[in-house]
């Protein structure tokens, strides 16, 4: 639902539950009583519901994990002029949505994974206030990667499957789709986001 | 009369909590910060949630009578012939 359409609901509701809040006698006929179930019960909850979901939908897009000063270099990272920056390399080539880069890659591809992902954006949030941030490259992830989010889009793909590293030794595919050898692990995607090293290197200006 | 007076003061309080709530709920809309869901959720849900249940309350509990004993007292016995 459009942000101004829930918007737009909230305001007739509030004038609506103004009305009986100034005039709550009206409840005495029928009409008032149907029109106070839907006031004080129907639509709050209707702009509740419809309110949170619009807020899920915002917190998956790439600026609102970007709004936060401490993920600035993060952001950064997905600019690098370098094909072998993996978050980069993704975002830049639309491997993942451009507009939902982070939460594409670092939700988990499983039962009640969104639900996880928010979980721990309320973990950032009370390390933010609450905590001393660390500083952005000293940030690790909760726990270590799962190549269950990479292969929710590799998986089958041809230049996954037939891939040269990934069949010079029979036994590195099996090894990746078991997640006993780490897609992101030393000597192969191992170059991230890096921002420690964002000084080092160029960028891209997106053809501007 | 005072039954319908605590029915009519219930639902004031529950419409004025249930008007903050959406307030709450607009101003989080507007603001696209983290800590907006976290304010969203928490506050403008919390009073969103006492309005209704308010509201209910009395729906379930004061319209129909049960509401403590504030109702109108009962009719008086016809007097006998």
């Amino acid at each position: 639902m459009p942000l101004a359409a829930i918007l737009a609901l909230i305001l007739l509701s509030a004038l609506l539950a103004g009305v009986l809040v100034f005039r709550p006698a009206l409840t005495v006929h029928p009409g008032g009583k149907i029109l106070a179930f839907g006031v004080l019960f129907f639509l709050p909850l209707f702009c509740l519901m419809a309110g949170v979901d619009n807020e899920m939908e915002r917190s998956k897009s790439t600026s609102f994990c970007l709004s936060c000063h401490i993920m600035e270099p993060y952001g950064k990272s997905l600019h690098v002029d370098d094909p072998s920056y993996l978050a980069g390399a993704h975002y830049q080539n639309h491997r993942v949505p451009a507009g939902e880069a982070c939460y594409t890659c670092h939700t988990n591809y499983a039962m009640f994974g969104t639900f996880k992902a928010k979980l721990g954006g309320l973990r950032h949030l009370y390390v933010h206030y609450l905590k001393t941030e660390p500083r952005p490259e000293d940030i690790q992830l909760h726990e270590p990667y799962n190549n269950r989010e990479c292969l929710h889009c590799h998986l089958g793909a041809r230049s996954f499957e037939q891939g040269v590293v990934h069949n010079a030794d029979p036994g590195t595919l099996p090894a990746v789709k078991a997640d006993k050898l780490s897609c992101v692990s030393s000597g192969c995607h191992d170059l991230v986001h890096n921002v420690g090293t964002l000084d080092e290197v160029k960028f891209w200006n997106e053809g501007k | 009369m005072r039954r319908a007076q605590h029915i009519h003061g219930s639902l004031q309080v529950a419409g004025t909590l249930i008007i903050l709530g959406l307030g709450v709920e607009a101003v989080c809309l507007l603001w696209s910060r983290p800590i907006a869901f976290v304010i969203f959720a928490g506050l403008g849900g919390l009073l969103i949630s006492a309005g209704v249940l308010l509201f209910l309350y009395a729906l379930v509990f004061l319209e129909s009578g049960n509401g403590g004993g504030s109702g109108p007292a009962a009719a008086p016995p016809r007097a006998q012939l």
